[in-house]
């Protein structure tokens, strides 16, 4: 009885979604909503879809780009100078890298819309045309740039969040027992701190991947995936063929089985995290057997 | 083993080493933070300011910018308080929701046996860490089946739903710290399973409540994919579709506004914040490892 | 080896005083114990001879220098953790190895000294297993090892045996006190155990609240504890402590509390006389008093109250009124609840206390010099 609304909430917005829209890439659905079943048309569409190789390469370059460059190794840095300076500073850093995470997504895109503004009304070219220089349209010439940007300082937080817990729960004996023996700071990094958080650093660069491949929500809100589809991922063409005014076209087929292959993805990962992280230890049975 | 000599002074060395690697620690810190102060600090100043010359300097104060409290920007838009109002429905609704559902489910699953139990256990804990932003096309034709589009009852439902895997994972973390002896004993004393659990684990995971209560708040308040993707309808927007509505019609133009709206939006948040940031910091972190 | 000197030695975090104004000496190859319960600021003041922690005020030498400025790695101090703090990434070769690689020495010698030191301590068979393979006392070695692989001046061990049980904890003693015989290098141990600190080292410091009680060879803590909380700290089971009152009756001295009355013997004229107060402490262990069936001098009559076996001998608890007071007599004498018997103390072993707390000897002492 108590689980009943946990377990039909869970089948509405989780199961059901998940074989509708595994269906739904079957058929040619538009804003009809008529069910015609297509077969596999809407993937021969997709390996016929003059963008789709160029979005793959978009999904490839910004999901391991901004893992690499802000989800880990600007997480881990963050976490390791918080951790190493005094601890009220270092908490208040984290607080501040934190705040974007929590920040309505409007708010966030709001800030870098004008921060980024092709006007002399936004931050940086305020300071451009304050050293006497012209304003760049930053968005439209940098879409790389400022996508990863944007994502990475949001995504850096989880890491960082992580690490630097890891980092606290590292005995201080073995740092101190390390500067006894003369380690510097950056050999106790090298030698303690980074081998002892190596399962939190898989964690976080097995996790992110997977959000980084599926998010798009700040994307949509910055560069819109423009210019011409130059920022345009996986999840968010599938996003703007099915919802997108400019296309005006509402593909949910097509999308559909654009989504079904993050859907996919998204199953074979979620499971693997499953077995790698020994969840399965969460799962001791109960020790009343009484009801 | 020869003698060595104690050398006086080496510490001085070690710690002008110490001292120069602090202070850079502190300014590439400060640099890398700069783009994040500035822009919040952006929301403050550009909220009350007419025009900012070289993008940062304010020239003058005004008020004009917070018009919108009394009279739209535009006659199609509804009046900010309805949108506030709903703002804070939306938040509330799936706070509710999100934390009944999986502070009870959580208790079943973590302390009561039953068939089928390490599959439902096994499927939360997988469907956490699941995607589920890819689902936003067949949740939209669920919703149109359920006849909630354009309702704020369709976001609330989607929202809580969608977090419920993460409330059961981070409250089962607490219910699993209760010694079970505790629960033991309230049972030889007499209570029920029902009585134990209201009576007596509840009370002992409040701060998990709390924790996740916080958390959905935060995310309903937020909201934003699904808002401006299932709701059109003006009368049922919420702060997130305002603002999407100002970036969409004044693209690169009227920023005091945007400054003004935004500021707006993010008082509650600001504030939940600050109250709540080691809260926060604490369940980004064990909802992710598990609740603990 | 070098000898250590710590002056006037304080620590503060911010308002708490860890350490207040420690002065002690540690001669050259001597083993000393920094003895107390937790929170003394025993590690403390360890953590500040390794210099992991800087002293608020106050001086710390070896062999006359002043090392306060000197960096951890440059005091050339092994360090053994309680909780032993092997690297668990590294297997035991590299743990031991660890302070000579960053020391940069040549990896031929880094291998020459680590299965000397390994042979030392008798683990070279360990040196190819992760710490996390191994027994306590296993690990307890390989921490050991890694203080001295680097060959240091100085050895503090911080509680090293309080992880170990209690049989591998009497070997270990021995083993260790063996160890820093033959290395000769001055050892200063932090334990809250006080059989540990009594039979490992040469001289002990009792601390409490960051104040150094007592600095002495073990027998002198034991005969002649300056303070009540000497007293009270050292020895198993613990002294009988009870407050008194002075009085004069026919020209002799008693002590007074509830019905326990006891005659005091001459010797303790003179340095009573001198105190004006007359509320006291009187500190009684269990072992320096005799049970006779026959009425002595100086003795009192208790009636048993509850006994405890012990193994090698009986304690037994007199009730005098609400004062308890326990005796260790040996098993020969038979006794049940209720038997009588005259309790004498050895008079020359009783220990007085004034309000203050300082013993009565103390007192008599200071006012001669």
């Amino acid at each position: 009885m108590f689980l009943l609304p946990g377990i039909l909430l869970i089948f509405l917005f989780f199961l059901a979604p998940v074989v509708i829209t595994a269906v739904m890439g079957f058929t040619n659905m538009d804003y009809r909503f008529q069910w015609n079943f297509v077969g596999f048309g809407n993937f021969f569409r997709m390996s016929d879809d003059f963008l789709v190789p160029k979005i793959l390469v978009n999904t490839l370059v910004y999901t391991f780009g901004t893992l690499a460059i802000f989800n880990v190794t600007f997480g881990l840095i963050l976490a390791l100078l918080t951790t190493s300076i005094s601890e009220r500073v270092g908490l208040f850093f984290r607080a501040l890298w934190l705040l974007p995470r929590f920040t309505p997504p409007v708010v966030y895109a709001a800030i870098w819309l004008w921060i980024l503004s092709p006007t002399r009304n936004g931050l940086l070219n305020g300071l451009r045309v304050a050293m006497g220089l012209n304003p760049i349209a930053w968005i439209s010439e940098y879409p790389w740039g400022v996508i990863i940007v944007t994502n990475g300082i949001i995504g850096a937080s989880m890491g960082m969040l992580i690490f630097a817990s890891a980092i606290k729960a590292i005995p201080r004996d073995y740092l101190w027992a390390a500067r006894v023996d003369g380690a510097s700071w950056f050999q106790e990094v090298r030698h303690i701190v980074l081998p002892l958080i190596r399962w939190p650093l898989m964690f976080i660069t097995a996790y992110q991947t997977l959000s980084l491949l599926t998010s798009y929500e700040y994307i949509l809100l910055i560069t819109q995936g423009g210019p011409f589809h130059a920022s345009e991922v996986w999840s968010l063409y599938a996003y703007n063929k099915a919802f997108s005014a400019y296309a005006g076209t509402y593909e949910f087929g097509y999308a559909a089985a654009l989504a079904t292959v993050l859907v996919l993805i998204g199953t074979v990962a979620s499971i693997a995290y499953w077995k790698m992280f020994r969840f399965r230890e969460m799962m001791a049975p109960p020790r009343i057997e009484v009801s | 083993m020869a003698q060595r000599k104690f050398t006086p002074g080496s510490l001085e060395r070690e710690r002008r080493k110490q001292r120069i690697l602090r202070v850079s620690m502190y300014l590439f810190l400060i640099a890398a933070s700069l783009p994040i102060v500035i822009g919040y600090l952006w929301l403050f100043v550009g909220a009350f300011t007419g025009n900012l010359v070289y993008g940062l300097v304010p020239q003058s104060f005004t008020v004009e910018n917070w018009s919108f409290l009394w009279d739209p920007p535009s006659p199609a838009w509804p009046d900010i308080w309805r949108t506030f109002f709903n703002t804070f429905f939306l938040a509330a609704g799936v706070t509710l929701i999100m934390v009944v559902v999986s502070t009870s489910a959580a208790y079943v699953v973590s302390r009561m046996y039953f068939p089928g139990r390490s599959m439902i256990l096994a499927s939360t804990l997988i469907l956490h860490a699941f995607p589920a932003i890819t689902l936003l096309i067949a949740l939209y034709y669920i919703l149109r089946t359920l006849g909630l589009l354009d309702s704020l009852w369709g976001v609330i439902l989607v929202r809580a739903g969608l977090m419920v895997p993460f409330g059961i994972w981070v409250m089962k973390g607490f219910f699993d710290d209760i010694p079970w002896d505790i629960e033991m004993s309230a049972l030889i004393d007499g209570a029920t399973r029902f009585q134990t659990f209201w009576k007596v684990m509840l009370p002992l995971v409040k701060p998990g409540i709390a924790a996740i209560a916080v958390f959905a708040f935060m995310a309903g308040w937020a909201e934003y994919i699904f808002l401006v993707t299932f709701v059109r309808d003006p009368n049922s927007w919420t702060l997130s579709s305002y603002i999407n509505a100002i970036i969409g019609n004044y693209r690169f133009t009227n920023y005091g506004l945007l400054a003004a709206v935004s500021l707006f939006y993010m008082f509650p948040v600001l504030l939940f914040f600050l109250l709540t940031q080691k809260l926060l910091m604490k369940v980004t972190v064990g909802g992710i490892k598990g609740g603990r | 080896m070098a000898s250590i000197k710590l002056e006037q030695l304080t620590k503060r975090f911010g308002k708490v005083v860890a350490v207040n104004n420690l002065n002690l000496e540690v001669k050259d190859g001597e083993f000393i114990a920094l003895l107390g319960p937790s929170g003394c600021g025993k590690t403390t003041t360890l953590l500040m001879i390794a210099g992991i922690y800087r002293p608020t005020q106050g001086k710390i030498y070896f062999d006359d220098v002043l090392v306060n400025d000197v960096a951890p790695k440059d005091r050339y101090v092994g360090l053994v953790f309680q909780s032993y703090a092997l690297y668990p990434h590294m297997k035991v070769y590299d743990n031991i190895a660890f302070p000579l690689k960053l020391a940069k020495v040549p990896r031929k010698e880094i291998d020459r000294k680590v299965y000397e030191v390994a042979k030392l301590t008798k683990i070279e068979e360990l040196l190819d297993r992760m710490p996390g393979q191994l027994s306590g006392g296993q690990q307890q070695r390989v921490a050991l090892c890694r203080a001295l692989v680097k060959e240091p001046e100085i050895l503090l061990l911080d509680e090293p045996l309080s992880n170990l049980d209690a049989r591998l904890r009497i070997e270990t003693r021995a083993e260790i006190k063996r160890l820093q015989r033959e290395l000769g290098i001055t050892t200063i141990l932090v334990t809250h155990d006080q059989v540990e600190a009594l039979t490992m080292s040469e001289r002990v410091a009792v601390m409490h609240a960051g104040v150094l009680q007592q600095y002495g060879p073990p027998d002198e803590l034991y005969d002649r504890p300056r303070n009540l909380f000497v007293a009270s700290f050292i020895g198993d089971p613990p002294m009988n402590l009870i407050p008194v009152e002075l009085e004069r009756t026919d020209g002799r001295l008693r002590l007074v509390a509830d019905s326990f009355v006891l005659p005091l013997a001459e010797e303790w004229e003179n340095m009573l006389g001198q105190i004006p107060e007359a509320s006291f402490t009187l500190g009684v262990r269990p072992e320096d008093v005799r049970i006779s069936t026959e009425e002595k001098a100086n003795a009192l009559l208790g009636e048993v109250f509850l006994t405890e076996p012990l193994g090698g001998g009986t304690l037994v608890h007199f009730m005098f009124g609400e004062i308890s007071f326990r005796v260790l007599a040996s098993r020969e004498i038979k006794m049940d609840v209720g038997d009588k018997f005259w309790l004498v103390p050895d008079q020359s072993k009783l220990h007085i206390f004034t309000k203050d707390g300082l013993s009565v000897r103390e007192v008599g002492r200071r006012d001669a010099q």
